[in-house]
């Protein structure tokens, strides 16, 4: 019997010791192995050094998938299966701030804001409070096969400027000089949808947030584009992201217009070293038209429900939030280019990058993110996005592009009554 | 037991034994009472709800008068009853047909056909899609096969043209559910008497005739039972379509179900709208199946 009393005690103290010494455990969700993990990863070692005692798992999680899994959790009040972070698409952080007031932790007086692009900052603002700490720049640019130009007679020159009209005349002899297709994109194009309208100053919404679909002049040219590009046949129209990022990796696509985190997917193809070059993106022929615009750059929430919430800021602010050294670390091998603007003032930003011929490929991309027009997102991007794809998809199919965008402009009006 | 000579208890041993047969059954009523009916009537109210996200408040009908003003509604509504017509009979007289053949007791190795047949049933939905997703996609071993012999040039569009996207999701169904409802088949034909075949080949009837004359009003209960259950199933079609198509292009392969989870958790969510989306389903499978079971009551 004394023996079982003492074995009790020893078990008791052992585990009461094991859980002092426990570690604070963060999870995180976010996606893309070349990108989001891997600086989530980097991010981890320079916390290491902060504060030892906390360990930080990273769960892979599609972006969409992330959302739905939000969803889910926040409006059944299931909030314990939410992480301790979440990545989010600057795009959705209007919709889940409004839609689900109180479910994310306001993050001021814990995070120097004033370090951080203020644009980045406004599509995690609500109500004056501040939630998110600022990750990637989304910024655009054409990234392409300097080999497939040289080989229809053209150089990276000849494809920096233009308009798209110039864009499908150039693909067409690409195309004809090597047989590959000119432009890889997924099926449905709606990554152009947004990239494009926003690149000449305008939005699927005016200034009072109504939404501008059928009477926007940058919509329209930019179905129209789309149109072109679609019947051009030098699109590869990619069915999923696998098959996206395979055709520029084997060749079979000479260019991809993409955020600038594409580089991380771009970079994989050892064998291509060299054979790389970005400039900026073809513009719409309107008046507001320009060679710039941004796509899918995303920033760092904590859900309110995290019983480590304040170390998870923590962590985020001594890491996305304040090292330099850490940005220049990601930069150089998955081109994450920060909002962070001190940033900017590290050596690696002025390197030569030897996969892309030894341009400066980061100095460029941090140029033409000054350029890009600032429009301002609702909560209803992604439904607006979405109806002006069925739009285009209804144009492809004979209908014309009045009444295509006339139903996209009731659609939408029918979503946000 | 009451004692010998007693007073019978007013109502008897009937009402008795009706009272210990409530108890046995009242777990179960109470477990459907509370895992059940009680959502369904939580669904209910939530459906009267209008708003976004949590934000939402009480707005009598005005979900349920939003329908009918909803293209993307009316297109999945249009598309649920393409997969139903076409699928469910063509489905159905397949099982039908390959459950007669099966149940021929001079077939050789009819043990390994009707495992071969009913196996597809095992795969989840979700491997499923996919390898039908794998089997049609742009780069997939149909076009690649058709490219590799020279029957077509360019890739045929199987997933990115409504029309014959429509087609795979059908053929995907038709793979993953006819052996199922084959098996109920089996089952029906093996009670039915071999006599009565005897006697109609003696009477000189034709194997057609047997078919039509016998086998297929002998199995009506079957054929109803399945033809409600496969109706159920088709209007709850998600998987197939979330997985191969997305619903697109466009809306061209939408379904209720999935414009359902899509207004719940892929846009803004609106749990109130989306609730009386799934109660409409509830209602038209209500009314389809009392149509069917009057028609198949008929004699």
């Amino acid at each position: 019997m004394k023996k079982l009393i003492s074995l009790l005690l020893v078990t008791v103290l052992l585990l009461s010791a094991a859980s002092a010494l426990a570690q604070t455990k963060l999870t995180v969700w976010c996606w893309d192995p070349a990108f989001n993990i891997y600086a989530m990863e980097e991010a981890k070692k320079v916390y290491a050094l902060i504060n030892p005692d906390v360990e930080i798992e990273v769960i892979e999680t599609l972006s969409a998938d992330c959302e739905t899994k939000q969803t889910a959790a926040l409006s059944s009040g299931q909030t314990d299966t939410l992480p301790d972070i979440v990545l989010m698409q600057d795009n959705s952080g209007r919709r889940f701030l409004d839609t689900f007031p109180g479910a994310y932790f306001a993050m001021d007086g814990l995070v120097d804001y004033d370090n951080f692009a203020t644009y980045k900052i406004d599509k995690f603002t609500s109500e004056g409070k501040r939630y998110a700490v600022p990750f990637d720049n989304g910024v655009a640019a054409t990234f392409v096969r300097t080999d497939y130009l040289e080989a229809a007679g053209f150089t990276l020159a000849d494809l920096t400027d233009i308009t798209w009209d110039r864009f499908i005349e150039i693909g067409l002899k690409v195309k004809e000089a090597t047989g590959q297709f000119m432009l890889v994109t997924q099926t449905g194009y709606a990554d152009f949808v947004s990239m494009i309208t926003q690149s000449a100053d305008f939005w699927f919404f005016d200034e009072e947030g109504r939404p501008n679909i059928n009477t926007n002049p940058a919509v329209r040219a930019m179905v129209e584009v789309i149109v072109k590009l679609h019947e051009s046949g030098i699109v590869k129209e990619a069915v999923d992201w696998s098959e996206y990022i395979a055709s520029f990796n084997n060749g079979s696509a000479a260019s991809t217009i993409q955020g600038c985190w594409i580089i991380g997917s771009i970079v994989l193809a050892e064998d291509q070293a060299g054979k790389w070059g970005v400039t900026n993106i073809p513009r719409l022929d309107i008046e507001s038209g320009t060679n710039y615009s941004s796509q899918g750059g995303s920033s760092w929430v904590v859900p309110a429900s995290s019983k480590n919430a304040e170390v998870a800021v923590d962590f985020l602010s001594k890491t996305f939030g304040e090292s330099v050294e850490f940005y220049q670390t990601i930069l150089q091998s998955s081109g994450a280019i920060a909002t962070y603007l001190p940033a900017a003032e590290g050596p690696a930003y002025a390197e030569p990058h030897p996969f892309f011929n030894g341009q400066k490929v980061f100095e460029d991309l941090m140029g033409y993110s000054a350029k890009v027009p600032l429009v301002k997102y609702g909560v209803y991007n992604y439904e607006a996005r979405d109806e002006i794809v069925i739009a285009i998809e209804a144009i492809f199919n004979g209908t014309s592009i009045d009444d295509a965008l006339n139903s996209a402009q009731s659609a939408i009006e029918f979503i946000m009554e | 037991m009451t004692a010998l000579g007693a007073p019978r208890p007013r109502g008897g041993l009937d009402k008795r034994t009706a009272r210990k047969g409530w108890l046995f059954i009242l777990p179960a009523v109470l477990l459907i009472l509370a895992l059940s009916f009680y959502p369904m009537i939580q669904a209910f109210l939530l459906s009267l709800q209008k708003g976004s996200g949590n934000n939402l408040s009480y707005g009598g009908l005005s979900n349920y008068q939003r329908l009918p003003r909803d293209a993307t509604y009316v297109a999945a509504l249009g598309n649920t009853f393409y997969y139903l017509i076409i699928q469910v009979p063509i489905m159905l007289l397949l099982a039908l047909i390959l459950a007669v053949m099966l149940n021929d007791s001079k077939l050789m190795g009819r043990g390994i056909y009707r495992t071969l047949i009913f196996l597809p049933c095992a795969t989840s939905l979700v491997s499923c899609s996919m390898i039908f997703l794998q089997l049609f996609s742009n780069n997939g071993l149909l076009n690649n096969l058709f490219m590799r012999w020279g029957w077509v040039s360019e890739p045929i569009p199987f997933l990115t043209n409504a029309v014959y996207a429509r087609l795979v999701i059908i053929v995907t169904m038709l793979w993953r559910w006819t052996g199922y409802n084959m098996v109920f088949y089996l089952a029906g034909l093996q009670s039915i008497d071999h006599q009565i075949y005897e006697a109609a080949r003696i009477d000189g009837a034709s194997v057609m005739q047997q078919f039509a004359k016998i086998t297929v009003p002998l199995l009506r209960p079957i054929i109803l039972f399945t033809t409600v259950l496969s109706t159920n199933g088709t209007l709850q079609l998600f998987d197939e379509v979330r997985i191969m198509t997305a619903g697109g292009p466009g809306v061209g392969t939408a379904t209720l179900s999935w414009h359902i989870y899509r207004s719940t958790f892929e846009q803004v969510p609106r749990f109130g709208y989306a609730t009386a989306m799934a109660f409409t389903i509830f209602v038209m499978v209500a009314v389809l199946a009392f149509i069917q079971m009057k028609v198949g009551e008929r004699t």
